[in-house]
């Protein structure tokens, strides 16, 4: 034990102290946010300043009805307060201000010349709701940004309400009943057990699997580096004249481990704790979304997921000599890992199925697909016991297997061993 | 006592014997030459005595007990394989090391400096691995063999790479460590170096052990039968000679091996006749001689 100790310690000093990861400690939140958070800002904005739109209709009655109705909207989106009322799920990201003015020239000639106004940026957008295109509900949008679905959704959105709205009001409905006939439902799902709302419970685990999953990724392939390093190297026999295989092996496993989870808690800092907002936000979260059960369930599977998976890239980096017949390898054993991700959906919909038992006793699926029904669902406290157990067992059991298969890799330098002889490494003693 | 015993000791991989029943025993205190041609199975030995393998059958003592893993704390091993951490400094490095031999961390850094002061590269303790000189990274890995205070030391080519003046500076700490009682294992094809520093030694091929013994003794029962001639002249007559049984060129002199019941006053005079000669000398094989015969002979 203790060597493993000294081992690991001596791994993570010098990881921690290299220049690429005080970079990639900074670079990577860096980087999630220009590739998350900026397009999103950027959409969110729309096109900014005020949009000037046409709306060509056969008559000005129509015309002017869906110019109210969008105007409608976009004071409504300027007024919407920050709460999550009913309208905030109804209603998109902003589309700006809008200026819109009635047209009533069907005319080619008058089409085209507003086509060219829309080229030479004089008119942000022309709506052509004629009475034969609004008789097949098939209205044309002239604008330059027809990509822009945010705002095309909601002009969408604007002309079909007051489509029905004069439809109701020919039919003689007062403007509260026609207000009461428009309000959409709002459907909130209760979970029998938690309080949290389920549509976020179901997020919030959502993204917590995918930090398990990508995580296990990246640090995986690190800890396949470090062995592939080492053999390299050639320090091990010095070392294994004190350490046995196994001990240096779990040594190296636990020691970038910690460098990963490291990394991963500077990161959750600096997203915690800067802003007191931070702070609370997270406090929030744990009180209506999560449990502490939840939270400390993540932290078993992820170390356990974590140990596992590293320690599988271990001996793939025992046995291979060089990086690119390590990487061929490393796809055939993250594969159980891509596979619960893809049948994730399946399963949180679906979380008593025989199928996600299963998944979640099976050890190479199971840090992802337990973790889901321990969150979604509450297992049987023995589902969860054997679950543990089979993937602490399988990760004593691979460390071993590995030790072997990196001493006699190690000291028989060469070609790429075929299975068989792989068989007869661990058999070596 | 004996530091190490090994009791027909036999390690195959595969279809291949690397070490093929191998018995000796080294007696404590003693330098111990463990000789043989490249893949002689030298290193496989020493392998199995330090538990990186096992052997298939056989026993390994160490310091008189069975082998056991604790009693690495008690042995250090210079690989001909020479790795460190390239990344890492030195210092570190070699407290490192140390602690894996359950060195506490203090004590370890005060030998190390200590021992880089004495080994003339205490101004890099601070820099890392691959910023320094091959034959600094050759020391620092001979310092971290003997960090930890070993009593037994295995030195497999503890010299290759080193300059004359480190590689006597290296061997006056061996000596030294003798003197204090440490076993001392040299594993090398360099004969030389193995004349001047051993006291016994185990000459293998094959996996086999050739001979074996005390290094004098092992010398003596090759007989003075052998002949250092220095001469000016043709020296083709000793080719096919009736008294010569075998014949070393070395350019400044040849070394002749005579042949069974030859006498050497013969032979004298017959290089007198063909050439000017300026040494004659009677005198035991040199270890080197006696490795080309044994080992050219059994692999003919």
């Amino acid at each position: 034990m203790h060597k493993i100790f000294i081992i690991a310690r001596r791994e993570y000093l010098e990881r921690v102290r290299t220049k690429s990861f005080i970079v990639m400690t900074f670079l990577i939140p860096a980087l999630m946010l220009a590739v998350t958070v900026l397009p999103s800002m950027l959409m969110m904005k729309g096109g900014g300043g005020t949009k000037h739109l046409v709306v060509v209709a056969s008559d000005a009655r129509t015309a002017d009805l869906i110019r109210q109705q969008l105007l409608k909207l976009s004071e409504d989106q300027k007024n919407r307060p920050a709460s999550n009322s009913q309208m905030e799920r109804d209603n998109m990201p902003s589309i700006g201000t809008l200026s819109v003015d009635a047209d009533t020239d069907v005319s080619d000639a008058h089409r085209s010349a507003l086509t060219e106004k829309v080229k030479n940026k004089q008119l942000d957008g022309v709506i052509f709701a004629t009475k034969d295109a609004l008789a097949q509900r098939k209205v044309s949008f002239l604008t330059r940004d027809v990509s822009g679905f945010i705002t095309n959704a909601a002009i969408e959105r604007g002309m079909n309400q007051a489509l029905r709205r004069d439809l109701l009001k020919s039919k003689g409905m007062n403007d509260q009943e026609i207000d009461k006939a428009m309000l959409n439902v709002d459907l909130s799902p209760q979970s029998p057990t938690g309080t949290g709302n389920p549509q976020v419970v179901f997020f919030t685990v959502f993204s917590m699997a995918m930090i398990l999953y990508m995580v296990t990724l990246l640090y995986g392939i690190n800890v396949m580096r470090a062995i592939l390093e080492e053999k390299s190297s050639r320090v091990m026999e010095v070392m294994l004249s004190t350490a046995k295989a196994n001990e240096m092996m779990a040594g190296k496993i636990l020691g970038v481990g910690a460098v990963g989870l490291t990394q991963i808690a500077i990161w959750a800092l600096m997203v915690i704790v800067p802003s007191a907002a931070g702070a609370i936000a997270f406090a929030q979260l744990i009180k209506g979304v999560l449990s502490v059960k939840v939270l400390v369930y993540f932290a078993v599977f992820f170390l356990l997921g974590f140990t596992l998976y590293s320690t599988l890239c271990a001996a793939v980096g025992a046995m291979v000599n060089s990086e690119q017949e390590a990487q061929q390898l490393q796809f055939i054993v993250m594969m159980p890992m891509i596979i619960s991700v893809i049948i994730m959906v399946n399963i949180i919909q679906n979380p008593t199925s025989s199928a996600a038992l299963w998944a979640s006793l099976f050890p190479l699926t199971a840090p992802l697909i337990m973790f889901l029904r321990v969150a979604l669902q509450s297992p049987a406290w023995w589902e969860i016991a054997i679950s543990i157990g089979l993937m602490m067992a399988t990760i004593v059991g691979l460390v071993w297997v590995c030790g072997r298969i990196y001493r006699v890799g190690i000291l028989m330098y060469g070609k790429k061993p075929t299975l068989p002889e792989l068989m007869k490494w661990i058999r070596y003693a | 006592m004996y530091t190490i015993e090994l009791e027909k000791v036999r390690k195959s991989y595969d279809h291949f014997v690397a070490v093929d029943d191998l018995s000796f025993k080294i007696e404590q205190g003693a330098v111990f030459g463990l000789l043989g041609p490249n893949g002689a199975g030298k290193t496989s030995t020493i392998r199995m005595m330090i538990g990186i393998t096992a052997p298939d059958s056989g026993s390994v003592r160490v310091f008189g007990q069975p082998f056991d893993r604790r009693c690495l704390e008690k042995v250090g091993y210079l690989p001909e394989e020479r790795g460190l951490y390239k990344k890492m400094k030195m210092l570190d490095q070699l407290v490192f090391l140390a602690e894996l031999h359950n060195m506490p961390a203090a004590a370890a850094r005060r030998n190390a400096v200590e021992w880089c002061e004495r080994l003339d590269i205490s101004e890099k303790l601070a820099s890392k691995v691959e910023e320094l000189s091959k034959g600094m990274q050759q020391k620092i890995q001979f310092i971290a063999a003997l960090l930890h205070d070993p009593d037994f030391i295995i030195m497999d080519e503890p010299f290759s790479g080193l300059d004359p003046v480190n590689v006597n500076l290296l061997k006056d700490v061996l000596l030294d460590l003798k003197k204090k009682g440490k076993t001392i294992l040299f594993s090398t094809h360099r004969m030389d170096q193995v004349e001047k520093l051993c006291d016994s030694i185990c000459l293998i091929n094959k996996g086999k052990a050739v001979i074996q013994g005390d290094l004098k003794k092992v010398k003596a029962q090759y007989g003075k039968n052998n002949v250092q001639i220095g001469y000016e002249g043709n020296g083709d007559f000793l080719q096919h000679n009736t008294l010569v049984s075998s014949f070393n060129d070395y350019g400044n002199y040849v070394e002749v091996r005579l042949a069974p019941g030859a006498d050497p006053q013969q032979l004298l005079r017959m290089v007198a006749d063909h050439s000017r000669v300026n040494r004659f000398e009677l005198m035991e094989p040199s270890l080197e001689e006696i490795f080309i015969d044994v080992v050219g002979k059994a692999n003919a």
